[in-house]
């Protein structure tokens, strides 16, 4: 077993997907010999060399591209973007060839993006978005968002084996906070489109991924203690949604919170919520309520961002509410 | 520049021969274009001596990105040619590779039904006209289509390069782009990324001096396009793009650079607006008369024809039949694809996935049951 923290759990994952297959191969800026600028690809370089573990230009949209061609010539590209919030300069790539390639031809896709995002290190507008919905919004992409050292290792593995583009969402507050006790030498992998029960409990139900997902086992810790069993459920795949896992969530409980950092308008927290009216509308006892980042960007200043972001005190009057159905 | 070797005569009659077959698509799908009968048409009228003459430089196994003009270099990737039309190529023209290439005429009918949206095209119906990519080993093709987002397909076609490098395969990728889509960030993306990464690429411009209507004076300020190369750290030229012997030349010069290691290479190839942007879009009108006349005496095959004879590659009965049988070969290809069955309605709700974990997941969601 060693401590395994969410950073270095990816930098593993990449490391024995390399071992293991010579066509798995890392794309991004300053990712070789310094390793990235969160070090996640720290010793690639030098284990795999330059072929494996390529330097780009400072150009998204190309190095996005160019790991479409390599995938269709045989290749497993990794692409390191440096922050999601650079994906917008390759979203073409993206959303139309990336996305759309094997609907239209049927070539395997088998690309990661890996995405650095999310808040509350008072990085302002430019640093700190979450941009999930714009690519759930696309048919053909798989997102994925892990919450935790053990997914963001046996996730990143299963989307470099999985034959289809993958935006890999790495929450960066959980880089180095995250910490686990990871076997070593066993191969870990997380099945792509299965969510997590993360906390059992019994009256309400709240989804959720990546950062908001720890705040709400913190939030459900604290109603425990008044009584009120909050069960937490790790999406941990956005696209294709594990509706098995939710809808049978909703059931039990028949009461919903869902939460994300990202903004409210068409955030991905609207479409579970859409999903869950059609399916479960009988099983309801209460309002399908979200608790999100509001439509605002990331203000700078750490104090101003702290006053937007959807954290465990808001989440925990949310539940509070949504029990007293 | 050294002075250029004399083409081969096999290969001047199969340039030759590949250009009438290009030329031949055309004219039979602008008057359907004409006729209504198909929804728009982009012709390669003009672009043949470009893209037969660079693609026949490639040998199996290497990479060919097009886009909407670049008929001719897919027919020369694909076609054993002198098994498509044995009346005028012996067999032992074919080439190792065409040894490899699977029946011409069930590629023809697969590209006619493609372009027509019929079942039996490459993509079943999903996608239109030259959008779609065939990869196979075997048969040492490999073909990536073109998205509509011009420029778009660059970076891609500086993967395959980048591939090449990284599984040593000594691959050379040929990718074609519209003077009108070097004005796209991709352009310049893909082709610095070629220069720091000195990857095997030959990009190939067809100058045709017109972006839809748009013309040269507006869309860059340069005097040649191929002066951005030394930008880039590639090497670059302009060239006659209706000059076969130029087009073999430089593009011989660019894949042995290409092979030898030595990097990217960007070729602008002039060629002449034989048509509007799409046929009977009014584009063509806009062209001054005088332009539009001059263009129509740049025509790449009389030049090209005159070539096979001086050369005594054919003379004039060959070309004559040869001329008729690529005519003939369109028609009946077109003709079966027009009679070829319309796509299956279940193609259109078929998996955006391939194979696997996330394809399974993405079936399991209610959305995706059976309707
Ligand atoms: C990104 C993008 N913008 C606009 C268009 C619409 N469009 C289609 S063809 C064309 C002109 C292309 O000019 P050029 O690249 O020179 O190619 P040509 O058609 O002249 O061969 C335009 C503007 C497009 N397809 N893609």
């Amino acid at each position: 077993m060693s401590a395994t923290t969410y950073l270095d759990a990816l930098r593993r994952a990449m490391l024995e997907e390399m071992d293991r297959d010579p066509a798995v191969c890392v794309l991004g800026q300053d990712i070789a010999a310094f390793g990235g600028a969160f070090r996640a690809t720290r010793g690639l370089y030098e284990r795999f060399g330059r072929l494996r573990v390529v330097n780009t230009p400072l150009c998204e949209s190309g190095a996005l591209g160019a790991a479409l061609g390599a995938a269709l010539a045989g290749m497993r590209p990794v692409v390191e973007l440096q922050f999601a919030d650079f994906i917008s300069c390759g979203f073409n790539q993206v959303v139309n060839n990336l996305a759309k390639t094997y609907y239209r031809w049927e070539a395997p896709v088998p690309v990661v993006l890996r995405l650095p995002y999310g808040g509350g290190v008072g990085a302002g507008p430019f640093h700190s978005q979450s941009p999930e919905a714009w690519f759930a919004h696309t048919p053909g992409l798989c997102v994925v968002a892990p919450a935790t050292p053990r997914d963001a290792l046996g996730m990143l593995k299963a989307s470099i084996r999985d034959p289809n583009p993958v935006v890999f969402l790495e929450h960066r507050f959980l880089y180095r906070r995250e910490k686990e006790e990871l076997p070593d030498g066993e191969e870990l992998l997380t099945p792509l489109g299965r969510a997590r029960v993360a906390r059992p409990g019994d009256h309400v139900t709240a989804l959720s991924w990546g950062w908001t997902l720890h705040e709400c086992v913190a939030a459900a810790e604290e109603l425990a203690r008044d009584g009120v069993s909050v069960e937490v459920i790790d999406l941990r795949t956005l696209v294709p949604l594990d509706e098995d896992a939710v809808f049978s969530a909703v059931r039990r409980t028949g009461k919903v919170l869902v939460v994300h950092e990202a903004t409210a308008t068409a955030g991905f927290g609207a479409e579970l919520v859409a999903r869950i009216a059609d399916h479960c509308f009988e099983d309801l006892d209460g309002p399908l309520r979200r608790v999100t980042y509001p439509d605002r960007a990331s203000p700078y200043a750490k104090s101003l961002e702290q006053s937007l972001l959807p954290g465990r005190a808001r989440i925990a009057q949310e539940l509070r509410r949504l029990a007293r159905y | 520049m050294n002075e250029a070797p004399p083409l081969t005569p096999t290969l001047l009659r199969r340039a030759w021969f590949l250009a009438r077959l290009s030329r031949a698509w055309d004219h039979r799908f602008e008057s359907m274009a004409r006729a209504g009968s198909i929804g728009r048409w982009y012709s390669a009228v003009g672009n043949e001596c470009t893209t037969v003459g660079t693609a026949l430089c490639l040998a199996p196994g290497d990479a060919l990105s097009t886009v909407h003009r670049d008929l001719g270099a897919i027919l020369a990737t694909y076609l054993d040619i002198p098994r498509l039309a044995p009346e005028v190529f012996a067999p032992e023209e074919r080439t190792a590779w065409d040894l490899r290439r699977p029946p011409p005429q069930e590629l023809l009918h697969r590209l006619a039904c493609q372009v027509l949206g019929r079942r039996e095209g490459f993509t079943r119906g999903v996608d239109r006209s030259f959008h779609y990519g065939l990869l196979n080993d075997a048969w040492g093709i490999r073909h990536v289509g073109m998205i509509s987002h011009l420029g778009a397909m660059l970076p891609v076609a500086a993967g395959l390069a980048l591939a090449s490098v990284q599984r040593s395969s000594g691959s050379v990728v040929l990718a074609f782009i519209g003077e009108g889509a070097t004005s796209q960030g991709d352009f310049h993306e893909a082709l610095n990324m070629a220069g720091v990464l000195k990857l095997p690429l030959v990009v190939v411009i067809e100058n045709n001096r017109f972006a839809f209507t748009t013309p040269l004076e507006e869309q860059y300020a340069c005097e040649r396009l191929s002066s951005r190369a030394e930008g880039y750290g590639v090497a670059g030229e302009t060239l006659d793009g209706t000059d076969l012997t130029a087009v073999v030349t430089a593009m011989e010069r660019a894949c042995t650079r290409a092979r030898g290691g030595h990097g990217a290479t960007l070729l602008e190839c002039m060629l002449p607006r034989m048509r509007g942007h799409a046929e009977g879009d009014g584009s063509y009108e806009l062209i001054p008369a005088e332009e539009r006349a001059r263009f129509l005496t740049m025509d790449p095959l009389p030049p090209l024809e005159a070539l096979v004879k001086t050369s005594g590659a054919a003379e004039e009965p060959w070309l004559q039949r040869a001329s008729e049988l690529a005519t003939t070969l369109v028609e009946a290809a077109v003709e079966r694809a027009l009679a070829a069955p319309e796509p299956e309605v279940r193609e259109a709700r078929r998996s955006m996935y391939a194979p696997g974990e996330v394809r399974e997941a993405s079936n399991r969601q209610a959305s995706e049951a059976p309707r």
